[in-house]
């Protein structure tokens, strides 16, 4: 379980670009819970996912994983607990090391690591295992440079990182908004597969109101550093894109005016 | 053409050269850091292990002291940069300045003769080789063991987390790597390598002096470089090779230079050779695939 409670964080304080990016943000994600957060520009998606990885510490509030008090740890000291996909394919793992040194890293996520050698032999079956299930071939490639990977293979074999350890938590930073509408479907399914399978608590940031109710168990919206609405079960089977605006004009008062929320 | 003491003698310095080339590939290719501490580590390893070697202390022993040092000096640059946010260049151009009064504190003066002490060399002159081949044959087993040294450490999981470190920080930070402190070791074991290869340099040469490390960052990337473009770096023994084959053949090259008596140049060109050979090392390859695609468009 995370809770994270009264988070605050305001970028640039004391300067004429101070922006509040999170006033008061607070969410508790239950055990085994799949939850889709959307908001237009600005209204806090991105950096509410980095304070809980650790990549900004919060002014104020408290984060609290598996009853761990995180707030002021850095990133590295959260990695056991939380796992993470970034939205920009390249990100999430390094080019110039190959397949099986790539899963040889996220396999010791947040665990000491030694001088034995990395990519240990009893790892490959593993590795060949996990691979074959995203029926891209990959299995026969360890040895293969990252980077000649296209980004949507990259960001499926991302996704198998994340989740090759376990974690208290998975971030999904609109990771599937830079991949062609094609690929984009293919790593949606595998995201859905793996936690699935996997019964994974997952927190997925999307930009797209359609695909934040498709997929997942819960939705979150957030606006202006604050979460607006939060439905889940009943309420939210069989809502549309449309039903989704009402709720938020309701709830604020105020017009959506994002067309890419709207579009996409 | 070359004599074969001046053939040798070019061995000699490429092997040194060598380990200096595998701290600088550590340094700038794994951890993407650009160190330019090595112009005062090199004469500091030089320095210790002379002034200990003058005490009396057993040369392998000094050597060691020498590597420590280096290490020393090489963790001050990253933790200039990993904890006060000093910029990496920045950070090691002011240890390198700051060696320089160190170094001169430690020998006391700008130059200390070890001509008539024992050094790692003296033992391996009783064998009966040629005189001017035991360096060389020493210093081989040396660069020998320290490549593969460094080959086991990038292959296990602390030395994958160190090129992770410098491929994608943001990634290896979401593994529960802690970059700074991955930095700070890796600069460290770069600077302990460069201090290793000062420390040979003096007692090889017979002496330790406080200017002998002007320039070894560019000889040290001239090495790197050049081997970089004989040998593909596609793996990290390749890479480890290319830095010694790089290092004798850019020594090979300005033996060459400096014997050719139609070039007409002498010792006192050196760095301007070295510029020159850098600067071909850096345009060339881009040049060579330039040709190449004009040559396979005629050829469609």
């Amino acid at each position: 379980m995370i809770s994270a409670s009264d988070l605050r964080l305001t970028f640039g304080k004391g300067t004429p670009l101070e922006n509040p990016a999170l006033r008061g943000m607070s969410l508790t994600v239950n055990q085994g819970e799949f939850v889709t957060v959307i908001g237009s520009n600005g209204a806090g998606k991105s950096t509410f996912l980095n304070a809980l990885a650790g990549e900004v510490l919060v002014d104020s509030g408290q984060i609290i994983v598996d009853n761990l008090d995180v707030t002021r740890l850095p990133t590295h000291k959260r990695a056991a607990r939380v796992a993470r996909v970034f939205q920009d394919p390249l990100a999430g793992t390094c080019e110039n090391l190959s397949i099986e040194e790539n899963l040889a890293l996220a396999i010791k996520r947040g665990q000491r690591r030694g001088l034995t050698t990395a990519v240990k032999r009893q790892y490959l079956g593993q590795f060949r295992e996990s691979l074959s299930t995203l029926k891209l071939g990959l299995e026969n490639r360890l040895g293969d440079k990252m980077g000649l990977l296209s980004g949507g293979q990259r960001q499926a074999v991302s996704l198998l990182m994340a989740s090759l350890t376990p974690s208290s938590i998975l971030l999904l930073d609109e990771h599937t908004a830079a991949l062609d509408p094609k690929t984009a479907n293919f790593v949606l399914d595998l995201t859905e597969q793996i936690i699935e399978e996997q019964k994974l608590t997952a927190l997925m940031v999307t930009h797209s109101m359609k695909q934040a109710l498709e997929v997942g168990s819960r939705t979150v919206m957030l606006h202006q550093g604050q979460v607006v609405f939060d439905i889940e079960g009943k309420d939210r089977d069989g809502l549309e894109v449309k039903d989704l605006l009402g709720l938020f004009e309701k709830q604020r008062g105020l017009q959506v005016d994002d067309d890419s929320l709207l579009l996409g | 053409m070359l004599s074969e003491i001046a053939f040798y003698g070019a061995l000699e310095t490429g092997l040194i050269y060598g380990l200096v080339a595998f701290g600088i590939y550590l340094s700038f290719r794994v951890l993407d850091f650009p160190d330019l501490t090595v112009d005062g580590s090199f004469p500091l390893g030089a320095a210790v292990a002379a002034v200990l070697i003058i005490e009396g202390w057993n040369p392998w022993l000094a050597t060691g002291c020498a590597v420590l040092a280096g290490m020393a000096a090489g963790a001050v640059t990253a933790i200039l940069n990993v904890k006060l946010n000093i910029l990496n260049l920045l950070a090691s151009i002011l240890t390198m300045i700051a060696l320089y009064s160190v170094n001169l504190r430690i020998m006391g003066v700008p130059n200390v003769a070890l001509l008539t002490e024992e050094t790692v060399l003296t033992p391996w002159y009783d064998l009966g080789l040629e005189f001017h081949q035991v360096p060389v044959i020493l210093f081989t087993l040396v660069t020998l063991v320290s490549l593969v040294l460094l080959w086991r450490f990038m292959k296990s999981e602390t030395g994958l987390a160190m090129r992770a470190t410098g491929a994608n920080p943001r990634m290896a930070r979401a593994q529960g790597i802690a970059t700074g402190g991955m930095i700070i070791l890796g600069v460290a074991v770069s600077n302990g390598l460069v201090g290793l290869a000062g420390a040979l340099f003096a007692q090889s040469q017979g002496a330790a002096d406080v200017t002998m490390g002007v320039g070894v960052i560019v000889i040290g990337l001239a090495s790197l470089i050049g081997g970089e473009a004989v040998i593909t770096p596609s793996t990290v023994v390749r890479a480890l090779l290319a830095c010694v084959v790089g290092a004798i053949i850019y020594r090979l090259a300005i033996a060459f230079a400096l014997n050719a008596d139609v070039l007409g140049l002498q010792a006192q060109d050196l760095n301007l050779i070295t510029a020159v050979l850098v600067t071909l090392a850096i345009v060339l390859p881009g040049v060579r695939s330039k040709l190449a695609s004009r040559f396979t468009r005629k050829a469609a």
